[in-house]
């Protein structure tokens, strides 16, 4: 279901001051983040951001289009490299 | 044969069922369209006049999007998924279900015909 929109967006308190802050100074530093719940708001777009899937951060340049997503969509939390191809038992595909 | 929205020619059938034929009008938006156009849903459709018809026509051209419209809506917006590399995107690509449904049985209407892997259920080696 989803979010009620009473409340409006969720979006991570810190996180957007830290965009906040950025857009003043005008440095372009790509902003680390574990905030994947936290959805893109029209502010975020041409922020770089480092997305944090579990294991490493997964760097995102926020374009339009992504408003209104949440950031953990652009970093894929499993790899899947294809099953196992039985005849040379080895990983097949990428 | 009445031709509504571009080539649909439903005929026969009362008008509210009819009008069901046209990709992108369901119930509500065939009752909508009707009482829009004061027309009786039980009337045929082989029954309508012309007018009718034409007011029909008009209506839906006005406030509904059918039929090549919006397969294109539809598919530009899961185009726009694949672009952004959202991982709604992603599962379009590849075939799977999209909505976070299970994959390790069933999903087969996403993922097609079974592909039956040989040995799969045997002792793994």
């Amino acid at each position: 279901m989803s979010r009620s929109a009473k409340k409006g967006p969720y979006v991570d308190e810190k996180l957007y001051f830290k965009v906040q802050r950025q857009a003043e100074s005008g440095a372009r530093t790509p902003i680390k983040t574990w905030a994947r719940s936290c959805t893109i708001v029209p502010e975020f777009v041409g922020v770089t951001f480092q997305i944090h899937n579990g294991r490493s951060f997964q760097e995102l340049f926020v374009t339009e289009d992504m408003v209104g997503h949440k950031l953990g969509e652009f970093a894929p939390t499993r790899t899947f490299r294809g099953h196992t191809n039985k005849k040379e038992g080895i990983r097949s595909g990428r | 044969m009445p031709r509504i929205a571009g080539i649909d020619v439903p005929d026969k059938k009362k008008i509210y069922f009819a009008l069901q034929y046209i990709h992108g009008v369901g119930e509500k938006y065939a009752a909508d369209i009707l009482t829009e156009a004061s027309i009786n849903p039980e009337t045929r459709a082989n029954q309508l006049t012309e007018q009718d018809i034409a007011n029909i026509n008009s209506i839906i051209d006005s406030s509904y999007i059918v039929e090549g419209a919006l397969r294109r809506q539809v598919g530009q917006n899961i185009q726009r998924l694949k672009d952004i590399r959202a991982y709604r995107g992603e599962r379009h690509r590849r075939g799977l279900p999209v909505r976070g449904q299970r994959t390790r049985c069933n999903a087969r209407t996403r993922k097609g015909r079974k592909k039956t892997v040989a040995g799969k259920k045997g002792i793994k080696g």
